[in-house]
């Protein structure tokens, strides 16, 4: 039976190839994901195994919490901790070592680093903890000297002996170039700015005067890294947290396995498996379709003896055929698409660096061959059994047609009742309690549970839907509009499943549209609703501070009425979750900033706020369970702990959740005092413009810090969410081109089944041009029901999400612009997908078309 | 003149040694009004004949003119506009659309032309044809004779220049082929629609007013129609040689 499988797929090669491509775009996906992530991994891998190749032991400040973010957030050690590890017994050698943020400046020009990747500064180790190699020149070694990354050098066109600034917490610092290194081996860290400086003038510029960030130790030639590991953490507090170098490098490598592990493998693979769904969607159909037009040739196989079984096996054995090869050449295809997901994350600024590409065998290629093919499979299983139910006698008859199944008169409820539950699973995701993980795989089988559901209700809407897009279509084409809506209409399940194709790309699109729309609106609304500044300030490198001179500075600006500093930083609440403590100025920040009391509250409140008393955010106090007079305590990330003291909340879940301290209490929570933001607002009767000008001029001295009118703030953080709605939207193309390709082929199998229809259109006096009209309204009109129906779920499911996310703020708007765009692609896809089945059936030989049987 | 006129019509089918001659030099004329059978054995050329004249397929050599237009130079585009607005079919198999009812089966060649339907001669062609009932079923809901009938009136609806029909009893039993028949001689009659019939059964093109015969790509005999005793004993003779 499977040689019949074989020669049969042998014979109908385009349908075979068509079908097979479905589930290769599809694992191909997945494939990609694993190679990519795998690279990154070991990039990283590679870079912190060198950079902690000649340390035996290094020593950090213990966090408090799991912070998750980097080293010198965790705060400083004090710098008599290295004189205390170079007493312990079997020490040959300890150095401390500062990481702070900053860039150079290069005639007046501040160099950003790529794509949010971080501005670092570093402080240069001596030998052997220093591990990189030196391009030209040399470390620096005295006051004002500064070395710098191969890839920064270059992208700047620095050279060694050149005179620049570097951006620190006291202002810029005039510096000369010494030398140009490579990390390890590597000329750059993804599009980090990496700049070298002495340990002194790091612990000078960045705030670290007596402090160290962390401390590299080198070993006796008789002592264990490990020996020494216990020595050392014996013999010091316990706030020191001692690793061995393979311990810190691999705990490092961990923390980027972790971040890539809990957000980009489970992104693109949920993107991978909605284009293997779309895939098992576009199987499906081929293969119903094509078991209708064999119906006669399974009868045939059936009255020469063939038994059910065997005949269920032929139509299996050619879905495992296509499952197979096409997973295979999705594993080869993965690799060309890693690559393009490398150039695509590079393009939109997420610039990563990438290790040369490993295989493993799970989950790299196991997991995308047994999706691949388990998913051809099953999708294939139903039309395989339903030619089974090819009655013999089906051989004889001219357009037998198949009997319906037992369950057939269900089948409405049954679909009705899967998206609801769909929807519903979704809903509960989204409000559910449990760990983030099994929340967002009950959100995917909702959504895939609502999609089906919503396919299956769909070829009851065939009609209709036919019916108002064929209408206008009919007016301008005549004949070829009535004719496509009668074909659309002919076999409305197919017509259904093809459009469903469509429906799951175009609706992940329109969902995340309307999702990422509402949290920009929800943003952009609560600063128009309560930020009466008229400059926000911040670091150029993301979440760095603002030296808190420049906020004197700008405060000091003439036309500048009011200005004040927010600084924000994650702490432990009690035993449990962390959330964001804020330091603010009382005095200033109702002038700048417009408090939404609760309880009766009001900004008299504020004057009160002093010492550790905190007003707390609506949502916080409601999660743990606070009101006027309770107390509660934090711990900062080093440790130091606070009972604070509620006396009021306000409501605003966006800008300022977590709750606020005046910046003296702040302090005592935050590693760094600095504030992240800085807003200001004109005195009265201050000419606007010429105000930004002066604040703009004043702060020449922070190159650092950049200076935005609200509008600007708003319109940079609009087109940062909307380069991420863009990567989403290339990630989601893929599903739509695969049910492109489920469009064309049932375009393609409907003109071969109607042949001789075509001839006789034809030979009646249907010229070739209508003939391609009518098989173009034909595909458009599938292509927008697929585009309608994908509009509506996907804003269906984005208003369940924001309706789970309603306290966090998160409003629920449709962004109709992009809504209607996604229509146009539809057409467009609709229009793309015509072409070949089109201009096949307008060559069609209208004799040999007429005498097909 | 004719409103069909072919002269020394050859068609050769493949090249070279496996070549074929299915028409070898036919001339014919049939004047306006007349229902002209083209007769003989499977494999003699008439189907090929047909699918010339009615713009189909394309001759070898020899020209071809329907109702003073040569079709032989045409284009395709200027052949499907001459088939649309000059020539009715009549199938073996009836073609119709499985999705549209009789009456939107009859429509179609106006639709596919854009023009509206004069609602008088619609009626008028549905009448003739016997379809009264049975206009809202669909093809699937008729009988073999009543979906030939809707095909007549698909062929008439259009008031063609001539109406090729092929096999049209072909595939129905001997008493519903003969109210097909019926029809189209009334058809042609009253409408003096010029109409060429493609048949191999004798008792059907009986009902034509001419029979043409063929054999090996030539017309061998064109004789007037009396009756189906007449057509047999052509058809002996010429078969006994």
């Amino acid at each position: 039976m499977i040689r019949y499988a074989l020669r049969s797929m042998a014979s109908h090669k385009l349908r075979t190839v068509l079908t097979a491509i479905a589930i290769v775009l599809g694992t191909a996906m997945m494939a990609g994901t694993f190679v990519i992530t795998d690279q990154i991994r070991n990039a990283f891998s590679d870079i912190f195994g060198t950079s902690f190749a000649g340390t035996d032991v290094y020593l950090s400040r213990r966090p408090a919490f799991g912070s998750g973010t980097g080293q010198d957030q965790v705060g400083p050690l004090p710098a008599s901790v290295i004189a205390q590890v170079r007493k312990v017994p079997g020490v040959a050698k300890a150095d401390g070592q500062i990481q702070a943020a900053g860039s150079l400046v290069v005639n007046g020009k501040y160099l950003k680093s790529q794509g949010g990747a971080p501005n670092l500064v570093v402080s240069t180790l001596p030998k052997p903890f220093n591990q990189n190699t030196l391009v030209a020149g040399h470390y620096p070694e005295g006051h004002g000297q500064v070395a710098l990354i191969e890839q920064t050098a270059t992208d700047h066109h620095l050279h060694v002996g050149q005179h620049v600034e570097l951006t620190t917490l006291v202002g810029v610092q005039p510096v000369t170039i010494v030398g140009i290194f490579r990390f390890g081996n590597v000329s750059s860290i993804g599009g980090a700015t990496v700049i070298a400086t002495t340990f002194a003038d790091a612990q000078q510029w960045y705030n670290r005067i007596g402090k160290t960030s962390t401390i590299s130790v080198d070993g006796e030639p008789n002592v264990s890294p490990a020996q020494l590991r216990e020595r050392i953490a014996a013999a010091l507090p316990h706030f020191v947290k001692a690793q061995t170098g393979p311990q810190a490098a691999k705990q490092q490598t961990d923390q980027v396995s972790n971040s890539i592990n809990s957000f980009f493998t489970p992104a693109l693979l949920a993107f991978a498996g909605a284009a293997v769904l779309v895939g098992a969607f576009v199987i499906f159909n081929t293969f119903s379709i094509t078991v209708a037009q064999r119906m006669r040739e399974f009868a045939m196989l059936r009255t020469i003896g063939a038994m059910r079984r065997q005949v269920l096996l032929t139509v299996l054995g050619e879905a495992l055929v296509v499952g197979v090869t096409a997973s295979v050449l999705g594993l080869v295809a993965g690799v060309g698409f890693a690559k393009l997901l490398g150039a695509l994350f590079k393009a939109v600024g997420f610039g990563l660096p990438l290790a040369g590409i490993s295989v493993h065998l799970w989950p790299g290629v196991v997991l995308p061959l047994a999706v691949g093919i388990g998913v051809t499979m099953a999708a294939s299983f139903a039309p395989a059994r339903r030619a089974t139910r090819v009655p013999p006698i089906a051989a004889l008859r001219e357009g037998a047609e198949l009997p319906p199944t037992r369950l057939a008169r269900f089948t409405p409820y049954i679909a009705g009742l899967l998206l609801v539950l769909g929807i519903l699973a979704v809903f509960l995701g989204v409000t559910g309690s449990g760990p983030t993980t099994q929340r967002l795989f009950t959100i995917a089988i909702g959504a895939i549970v609502s999609f089906i559901g919503l396919a299956m209700v769909s070829r009851y809407l065939i009609r209709p839907l036919a019916r108002a897009i064929g209408w206008p279509l009919g007016l301008r084409g005549g004949a070829s509009g009535r004719l496509a809506r009668e074909n659309t209409t002919r076999n409305t399940g197919r017509t259904a499943v093809t459009a469903a194709a469509l429906m799951i790309g175009i609706g992940l699109v329109v969902f995340f549209s309307v999702l990422i729309n509402g949290f920009k609106q929800s943003f952009l609304g609560s600063i128009d609703k309560s930020v009466t500044s008229n400059l926000i300030i911040q670091n150029h490198s993301q979440g760095a501070p603002v030296p808190d001179a420049a906020v004197s500075v700008t405060a000091g600006v003439p036309g500048v009425g009011s200005a004040t500093g927010i600084a924000f930083t994650n702490v432990r609440i009690g035993k449990g979750g962390t959330d964001v403590a804020n330091g603010v100025d009382p005095q200033a920040l109702p002038k700048l900033y417009q408090f939404q009391w609760q309880k009766g509250g009001s900004d008299a409140l504020l004057g009160k706020l002093h010492g550790n008393n905190t007003v707390v955010e609506e949502q916080f106090a409601k999660s743990h369970h606070l009101s006027p007079g309770s107390t509660f305590q934090v711990t900062s990330v080093d440790g130091r702990h606070l009972t604070l003291h509620e006396i009021g909340q306000y409501k605003d879940p966006v800008l300022f959740g977590g709750f606020m301290l005046t910046q003296k209490t702040y302090a005592r929570v935050s590693t760094d005092a600095n504030p992240q933001v800085l807003l200001v607002r004109y005195a009265s009767g201050a000419n606007g413009d010429a105000t930004t000008r002066a604040v703009k001029a004043a702060l020449k001295a922070y190159p650092d810090v950049n200076v935005q009118t609200n509008s600007e703030f708003k319109a940079s953080f609009s087109k940062q969410i909307n380069q991420l709605l863009y990567l989403l939207y290339v990630l989601l193309a893929m599903s739509v081109v695969i049910s492109l390709f489920g469009i064309v082929n049932t375009l393609a199998l409907s003109v071969f089944e109607r042949t001789r229809e075509i001839g006789m259109l034809r030979a009646i006096g249907t010229t070739r041009l209508q003939l391609r009209e009518t098989i173009l309204y034909e595909s458009v009109i599938t292509a927008v029901i697929g585009g309608l129906l994908g509009i509506v779920i996907g804003v269906v499911l984005a208003w369940v999400v924001a309706l789970g996310f309603r306290s966090s703020g998160i409003v629920f708007a449709i962004p109709y612009g992009q809504v209607v765009l996604s229509l146009v692609v539809a057409v467009i896809a609709g229009v793309v997908a015509a072409a070949f089945p089109a201009r096949r059936a307008a060559r069609l030989n209208v004799l040999e078309a007429l005498q097909y049987e | 003149m004719g409103v069909i006129e072919a002269e020394d019509v050859t068609r050769r089918f493949g090249e070279g040694d496996a070549a074929v001659d299915a028409l070898r030099g036919v001339s014919l004329d049939v004047p306006a009004g007349q229902f002209a059978a083209v007769m003989g054995p499977s494999g003699s050329g008439k189907s090929t004949l047909m699918h010339i004249l009615a713009g189909l397929d394309r001759p070898t050599s020899g020209s071809i003119s329907i109702d003073g237009t040569e079709i032989t130079e045409l284009n395709d585009k200027r052949l499907t506009l001459l088939r649309r607005h000059n020539i009715g079919f009549v199938f073996q198999f009836f073609n119709l659309l499985p999705t549209r009812t009789a009456e939107e089966n009859i429509l179609l060649p106006l639709q596919i032309a854009g023009t509206k339907p004069d609602h008088a001669w619609v009626e008028a062609v549905i009448d003739r044809v016997g379809l009264g009932e049975r206009r809202r079923h669909r093809p699937a809901e008729l009988s073999g004779g009543q979906q030939q009938r809707v095909a007549i009136a698909r062929a008439l609806v259009s008031r063609p220049t001539v109406i090729f029909a092929d096999e049209p009893t072909g595939n129905l039993d001997s008493a519903t082929g003969g109210e097909i028949l019926k029809v189209l001689r009334e058809a042609v009659d009253t409408y003096q629609q010029t109409t060429v019939m493609v048949t191999h059964d004798a008792s059907a093109a009986a009902v034509a007013d001419r029979a043409l015969f063929l054999a090996d790509g030539l017309i061998v005999r064109d004789a007037p129609c009396h009756s189906a005793s007449d057509i047999m004993t052509i058809l002996a003779e010429l078969s006994a040689g």
